[in-house]
């Protein structure tokens, strides 16, 4: 267990301080964006599904970057702990982190007087945050880019903000203004999925 | 426990192209330098070996372990690849403390170890250096530190002594001299000179194939009669590298100082002279390897 | 030596893993949004409804926008949208009472009981009984009251609010939706086919689906570029050679831009296409190049903007910070077009919207806006191309590297 600990304060210490700056701006900006006070049920889910979900993208995505020079890959591959496990840790930690953002995010907008089913909005939320992610991951390390890896999931917010649900269905990520929660089961499932098949693909890349 | 390497028939492929050929070896403990010229294959062999590479063909053991086994054979191999890099913002301490993590270490062995290795390889006093400002010869050497880091009964080292300063080669061959004591090192190089001072046994990769393997001494001695010395012109030189492997000259004037390899004395100025490693590298290459195009970046 | 490079870059950029799915998101993008458009037939006579549009009859503007502030008046709260997503702001006392004023100086009704008076009478009437139908609620100007004065209290009111609320230039005469007539319907279809020779309206519609995509999408091409170089560590290699710094850099830039525009006018070609068949049926003598003046005049300064942007924060920084400045961009002039989808006031937005094959009279109106806004932008890039040689050969001469030191420690980190 101390060395999953230590894993994670090394992943911490080097690698997320800089994706949770960037995560803290961006929601730190939605008072001037978007509104966060007084807001109906409808709307409190717009804000959290069109922007607050954003920030999914930023924390998941990287996880594969720390060792993406192909020695320190090879280094770290040749040692005990599988990099696997290692990718896994880090995304269960990212994936705490940004629920530790939504967790305070809900809070204030509540305090703000925003009317929301607190615990359906959050879970909602963070099963969009979680198949963002897990698609970032995923063309990551199918790619092993991880431009890639932020494209594909900003395609898919672009089609879903463009088509609507006639054409991704239950994959559609704003579901929750219209009272649905079908497709977030979809996409939280879909999600963890498509992060461990990323890591499974990065695994087989030598 | 065995304690030795066996490899049975490994073939290994890349796509169409063959990148080992039918490979037996025992490795035992000591020094084993693995000699070749670059894209005979020693890297594929030794990333066979560290589990980077999962084997094509052929069986492999490592202290009887086998080596599809990845998780098993990691824990007892140390890896230093060729471009040996960490993590440029961690400190040394901290670079050979995840990389311990990483091993499978403790946090009670961890604390034992680290310093210890660090003073062996003379990091010391750079222990809270960030990794970036580490020269060339300190990166290697805080490679060899996090390879031995767990104490592992094999340690592969892929080129290590290329682009360090001739103080900082000697250094490092030693070295790694010492940590082969109760270990099994492996070596890759394609400088004769580092398998000359450190190994006793080798093994000779060419495209793929192993055309030798035994004992230095035994390379030696099989271009024993074979090396000749003679003091010619330069305009001769032409002619003399046509007909005969040039293995070093020394111009001296007008005239140049060659060592060459020759079946029996070619001309009379020719005096027989005893072989050293490169010469016998050289005959062996010549004899039972592809050619001997590399020839002039050896001399 | 500019030629070279740039047929070299050319290809560098037709192997790149991005370009590909860049035009795989061009391709997607079209399929759902225009895959299945269907060329406008002639309005016929006898519909039941031929659309709404916005009426431009001043007092239609006042009085539903005085109905709109009324009612938002009584509700005491007031919907704003500052970037498109909805804001819900509450006034204190002393703003409560200034609206109150200026309700009073507009419609003549003072305090909220007489307000609420009005609004159930009007709702009381019913909607069917006002002469213009426009489904909400509106109220009659005092007498007396002139536009311009009624522009500068409703000014003031979009103030008051902090901007983005239904009073403000640009929104308030969109509460004035008057359905169309036929007359106003045959009209819109006269100019698509008579002015816009039916492939000007397309091409508009498609460069409104397709500026989404290419006011982000190239950054992250112009960012991988540029961090080619440090990751195959041949950053040194590339700095001694001969070429110039602006070739060097220039060459990269018209390369990427050169094979955006290429994919862009290829998939251009399929409604194009449709637009030929219908004309050759119908007998609109349609205009050929219409898809390429639109690709170069509206879509292409996106593109430019967003790669110079990308190129220069890379070489400045080498880092992929650029992304998220351009995320940032992008994301408030998408959700900032939101209220000017139609077309017609394009201000200064990256992303101008047309989201119509209609309404060339809008576009006809905000032509000289919009020429405004892509020449800016093109010529913003070719600035900020310029500063990008800049570092670059500064770089090069090894100035700067003690900024680009320790900003590169962190490469590849600060990405979005």
């Amino acid at each position: 267990m101390e060395r999953y600990w230590q894993i994670e304060k090394i992943n911490l210490k080097y690698n997320v301080p800089l994706h949770i700056l960037v995560c803290a701006v961006i929601l730190g900006l939605s008072p001037f964006l978007v509104g966060v006070a007084n807001l109906e049920k409808q709307d409190t889910a717009k804000v959290l599904e069109m922007y607050t979900a954003l920030i999914g993208i930023v924390m998941l995505t990287p996880i594969f970057l720390p060792e993406q020079s192909k020695e320190i890959r090879e280094l770290t591959g040749s040692k005990y702990m599988k990099s696997s496990s290692v990718y896994l840790l880090r995304f269960i930690g990212n994936s705490l982190i940004l629920a530790v953002f939504l967790i305070i995010y809900t809070i204030i907008l509540r305090q703000n007087h925003c009317v929301f089913p607190v615990v359906c909005y959050f879970l909602g939320t963070y099963a969009e945050m979680l198949f963002m992610g897990g698609l970032g991951i995923f063309s990551y390390g199918l790619c092993d880019n991880l431009v890639a890896g932020y494209m594909l999931p900003l395609f898919y917010y672009i089609i879903a903000m463009g088509s609507g649900d006639k054409f991704l269905k239950l994959f559609y990520p704003f579901s929750m203004a219209a009272g649905s929660y079908t497709e977030k089961y979809v996409l939280a499932i879909a999600g963890s999925l498509l992060a461990a098949g990323g890591i499974i693909l990065r695994c087989r890349r030598k | 426990m065995s304690t030795a390497i066996k490899i049975r028939n490994l073939n290994q492929y890349y796509g169409k192209k063959q990148a080992l050929k039918n490979v037996n070896l025992t490795v035992k403990t000591g020094m084993f330098g693995l000699l070749g010229r670059n894209g005979a294959g020693k890297t594929t062999l030794m990333k066979v070996l560290a589990t980077l590479v999962p084997k094509s063909e052929g069986d492999i053991s490592v202290c009887g372990r086998n080596v599809e086994r990845a998780q098993t054979v990691r824990k007892i191999v140390g890896y230093l690849p060729q471009d040996f890099s960490m993590y440029p913002n961690m400190t040394v301490y901290e670079a050979m403390d995840y990389l311990g993590v990483l091993s499978g270490l403790n946090k009670r062995q961890r604390k034992e170890r680290i310093p210890k290795l660090l003073k062996r390889v003379n990091l010391q006093d750079d222990s809270s250096k960030k990794v970036k400002a580490l020269s060339g010869g300190m990166k290697r050497r805080l490679g060899i530190a996090q390879a031995i880091l767990h104490d592992p009964k094999v340690l592969i080292v892929d080129e290590p002594t290329a682009g360090l300063d001739p103080e900082e080669r000697v250094r490092f061959r030693n070295l790694l001299c010492e940590i082969a004591e109760n270990r099994i090192v492996i070596l890759s190089t394609h400088i004769v000179g580092d398998i000359e001072a450190t190994c006793e046994n080798i093994a000779v990769l060419d495209e793929g194939e192993i055309i030798y393997k035994g004992t230095v001494t035994d390379l030696i001695s099989m271009a024993e009669g074979k090396v000749y010395s003679a003091e010619i012109s330069k305009r001769e030189l032409e002619d003399l590298k046509g007909k005969f492997t040039v293995t070093s000259m020394l111009t001296m004037g007008n005239n140049v100082m060659v060592r060459f390899l020759a079946d029996k004395q070619p001309f009379a100025s020719a005096k027989p002279c005893g072989p050293g490693a490169e010469d016998a590298y050289m005959y062996l290459m010549q004899t039972k390897g592809g050619g001997i195009s590399c020839l002039d970046s050896y001399l | 030596m500019f030629g070279q490079l740039f047929i070299k870059e050319c290809r560098q950029t037709l192997k790149s893993l991005i370009f590909w799915l860049i035009v795989l998101g061009l391709l997607l993008n079209f399929s759902t949004q225009l895959g299945n458009m269907e060329i406008m037939d002639a309005p016929v006579k006898g519909q039941e409804e031929y659309g709404y549009h916005t009426s431009t009859d001043r007092e239609v503007i006042m009085e539903s926008t005085l109905g709109a502030l009324a009612e938002e008046y009584c509700r005491e709260n007031y919907a704003t949208y500052p970037i498109g997503f909805y804001k819900n702001v509450t006034l204190n006392k002393k703003e409560i009472n200034r609206i109150e004023e200026i309700l009073e100086e507009t419609t003549g009704l003072s305090g909220m009981e007489e307000i609420e008076k009005a609004i159930d009478g009007w709702y009381a009437k019913g909607e069917l009984e006002t002469e213009q139908r426009t489904g909400r609620l509106m109220l009659k100007p005092e007498e007396g009251l002139t536009y311009e004065r009624f522009i500068e209290l409703m000014d003031e009111v979009d103030d008051i609010l902090g901007g983005g609320s239904k009073y403000g230039e640009g929104h308030r005469d969109k509460n004035a939706q008057v359905p169309m007539t036929y007359e106003e319907a045959l009209e819109e279809y006269q100019f698509l086919i008579k002015n816009d020779r039916l492939t000007g309206g397309y091409a508009r519609l498609f460069s409104d689906y397709m500026v989404i995509f290419l006011s982000i999408l190239p950054v992250f091409l112009a960012v991988t570029r540029s961090l080619r170089d440090r990751r195959a560590k041949i950053q040194e290699l590339i700095y001694t050679r001969r070429a110039s710094s602006v070739v060097v850099v220039s060459s990269r830039y018209f390369a990427m831009l050169a094979m955006l525009a290429v994919s862009v006018l290829a998939l251009s070609v399929i409604p194009l296409m449709q637009c030929v068949k219908y004309g050759s049926v119908a007998g609109v003598s349609v205009d050929i190049f219409a898809f390429v003046k639109y690709t170069f005049g509206w879509l292409m300064p996106s593109v430019m903007i967003t790669l110079s942007v990308g190129m220069f924060l890379t070489e400045l920084t080498d880092t992929a910070v650029a992304v998220l400045v351009q995320g940032a961009w992008w994301f408030v002039s998408i959700f900032g077009g939101v209220n000017s989808l139609k077309g017609g006031m394009y201000g200064w937005n990256l992303a101008p919207r047309h989201n119509t094959e209609l309404n060339w009279k809008g576009y006809h109106d905000g032509f000289s806006q919009l020429a405004a806004n892509r020449i800016f932008y093109a010529a913003l890039s070719v600035a900020l191309l310029a500063f990008t040689v800049f570092i670059y050969s500064q770089k090069r001469k090894g100035r700067l590297v003690f900024r680009g030191k320790i900003l590169a420690d962190r490469k590849n980190k600060f990405k979005v």
